[in-house]
């Protein structure tokens, strides 16, 4: 697997600080990116099928889990959402929690990328998060679109 | 409100090439479609590349994807088509997919689902793909069958009153269109059909059923391409064009042999030029070409056997520049691509050619050589083809020399392989004889439909301006044999005084 172009983490920097402004100062650590997934879930299954949105899920889980080895213990439930997240995140520090959601969420745009191409996999998030601004791709760097 | 005015049915345009001619001027819209043919044979790229040409941000498409390819494969292969604008997808294209419902439920929860989608999204166009799905989840059963027809009547009925452009997508066979509710209540049915002939892939397209207008009825060629589909019209505008003829005649470049002809080639007309292998077809033809040129006529050469580079070169050993004239945008060389063409995507190269060079002249160099190029299933239609090219482009007042080659024979005198006199207006015949120890070569005009024409048999030599005609050959007989023998000089003197004093019988 390449590694995630700098777009990708340059969309999920975006996506956290987006849903760090929705959550409460309370929450725990990571919770951003667990509401993130709930948000693709929503959105993607409908477009995607539940299965569909599952799979890719698992998948990035699993990838993301090589490089944050407590996400193994995280499981994607037949609906697609993301369960023992909240109970993986709240046993690391802070910062691992948080890298944990930004590695999965890193990953599962890598492979939306891999797979529609970059125009497209903004344009598709612009269905989830509607009110947030993602920087559109650069004329020309549309690499899988004719 | 007036009490005869009937309702308006606005058709749209596809999007796709070709294909609203076949439609009879584009889709009707409201209308209830089925896109069928088999797994592969572009039913998913047709119903993109429509809803991409057609759907916008007020009028979008609901694209509701069932059990069939996975959205974001689909996606991933579709966007590799030129039409596949990403910014559309969202605003004016919306994936839905909608198998966890098929699956889990019934076909009431389908129309539902379907349903409350659409009142909320007030689509313009519906696509279901694939609807085949839905027909096997039903099964066989007559009571299944009842429940498919109440569901697809409900369906269509829905989606109208909605104001929808409906297309379902489905993996049926031609043998499924008799007997299928589905098939009833559908206003527009659209076959797509591939076969593999030999070596080639052979795409054919048929509007089944269109109500409320006339499409074209048959089998017409597609081809996909990065562009997406595009539709060869077997017609080829012939029917919508009426044929006009002027009296103008043109000259084919040989000042002699436009004196044989009457004064030249009447504009409009189709020549066939026949003759043996090395007798000079093809510089026959350049020069007619070429002479057109001098003229300001603009014109096409379409070759086959030789690329265009190659075309042009042996023209400029005769003294003739078709360079220049390329490069100033008045001749187009165009090398068609062998071995899978089809008849109706050569005729469109062609036609489109002609309308983009405006010519007036067309060379087809050689017949053979055409037949060879198309795929192996269209040669058995190539006489039919022909024919519909001739009449198609001498219709639009093109002037057409082809060239054939004909197997010298020693016995008979064959006009051309092919039973295809019928489709030209004159022919010019060349061949070799034996005269006198050497290798010679004359050239007759056997027919011209427009009028008379010289019945002379003239010795002609290849030079380095071209063809060159010599003097008649009264003197000889049998020279159609190939073998002549040299009249008795009493008879040859008296033919040849009778021959020389009409000239233009």
């Amino acid at each position: 697997m390449p590694q995630a172009l700098p777009a990708v983490h340059a969309v999920v920097r975006q996506i956290l600080a987006y849903e760090i402004t929705q959550g409460t100062p309370a929450e725990p650590p990571g919770q951003a990116a667990v509401r993130a997934c709930e948000h693709l879930r929503i959105v993607f299954s409908r477009f995607a099928g539940v299965a569909g949105f599952r799979s890719l899920l698992a998948r990035a889980l699993t990838l993301a889990a090589r490089d944050v080895p407590w996400l193994a213990s995280v499981e994607v439930t037949a609906e697609g959402a993301l369960a023992g997240f909240g109970e993986g995140g709240q046993a690391q520090d802070p910062a691992a929690a948080v890298a944990g959601g930004s590695a999965l969420l890193t990953q599962f745009l890598g492979l939306l990328h891999t797979f529609v191409g970059e125009a497209l996999t903004v344009r598709l998030l612009a269905d989830v998060w509607p009110d947030a601004l993602f920087d559109p791709p650069p004329p020309g760097r549309q690499e899988n679109a004719r | 409100m007036s009490h005869d005015a009937k309702v308006a049915i606005p058709r749209l345009a596809t999007g796709v090439p070709g294909l609203d001619a076949v439609l009879g001027g584009g889709l009707p819209e409201l209308s209830f479609n089925i896109l069928a043919g088999a797994p592969g044979s572009g039913k998913t790229t047709l119903a993109h590349q429509i809803v991409f040409a057609n759907a916008t941000p007020d009028r979008p498409a609901l694209y509701f994807t069932v059990l069939g390819e996975p959205a974001l494969k689909m996606l991933r292969y579709q966007q590799q088509y030129q039409f596949f604008d990403p910014a559309k997808v969202g605003p004016a294209i919306r994936f839905i997919n909608l198998s966890q419902v098929v699956l889990e439920q019934d076909l009431n929860a389908v129309l539902a689902a379907i349903s409350r989608e659409v009142e909320a999204t007030n689509p313009a166009y519906v696509i279901v793909d694939s609807f085949r799905t839905l027909v096997r989840k039903v099964g066989a059963t007559p009571l299944a069958e009842i429940e498919l027809q109440a569901f697809v009547q409900r369906l269509a009925l829905h989606l109208t009153s909605w104001q929808a452009t409906t297309f379902l997508l489905g993996e049926f066979g031609e043998t499924e269109f008799h007997n299928n509710p589905l098939f009833t209540v559908a206003d527009g049915l659209c076959w797509l059909s591939q076969a593999v002939e030999r070596n080639a892939i052979v795409r054919k397209l048929q509007v089944v059923k269109l109500r409320g207008q006339a499409s074209v009825p048959g089998l017409h060629t597609f081809r996909i391409t990065d562009a997406g589909l595009q539709v060869f019209p077997r017609t080829l505008g012939l029917t919508a064009r009426p044929v006009t003829r002027s009296s103008r005649r043109l000259s084919i470049g040989v000042p002699a042999l436009d004196a044989m002809l009457g004064g030249g080639i009447p504009e409009g007309d189709s020549v066939l030029v026949a003759g043996p292998s090395g007798s000079g077809k093809s510089i026959l033809a350049t020069q007619f070409i070429a002479e057109g040129l001098r003229h300001g006529e603009p014109g096409i050469v379409a070759v086959f056997e030789e690329g265009p580079a190659e075309y042009a070169a042996r023209a400029t050993s005769f003294g003739l520049d078709l360079d220049a004239p390329v490069h100033a945008g008045r001749l187009q060389i165009l090398y068609l691509r062998p071995l899978d063409l089809s008849v109706d995507e050569a005729l469109q190269e062609i036609l489109d050619a002609v309308a983009r060079v405006g010519a007036t002249r067309l060379v087809i160099d050689s017949l053979a050589g055409f037949e060879l190029a198309l795929a192996a299933a269209f040669r058995q239609d190539f006489r039919e083809s022909l024919y519909r090219m001739i009449g198609a482009l001498t219709g639009r007042g093109v002037t057409i020399v082809s060239t054939v080659e004909v197997a010298e024979s020693f016995t008979d005198l064959p006009l051309s392989p092919y039973a295809i006199s019928f489709l030209t207006d004159d022919i010019l015949r060349l061949r070799y004889i034996e005269l006198d120890g050497a290798l010679r070569k004359i050239l007759m005009v056997v027919k011209m439909r427009g009028g008379n024409h010289s019945k002379e048999i003239r010795e002609y030599a290849i030079t380095p301006a071209g063809l060159v005609l010599g003097e008649g050959l009264a003197a000889y007989r049998g020279l159609v044999t190939g073998t002549p023998e040299r009249t008795p000089p009493a008879k040859a003197a008296g033919t040849t005084a009778r021959r020389r004093a009409t000239p233009q019988e």
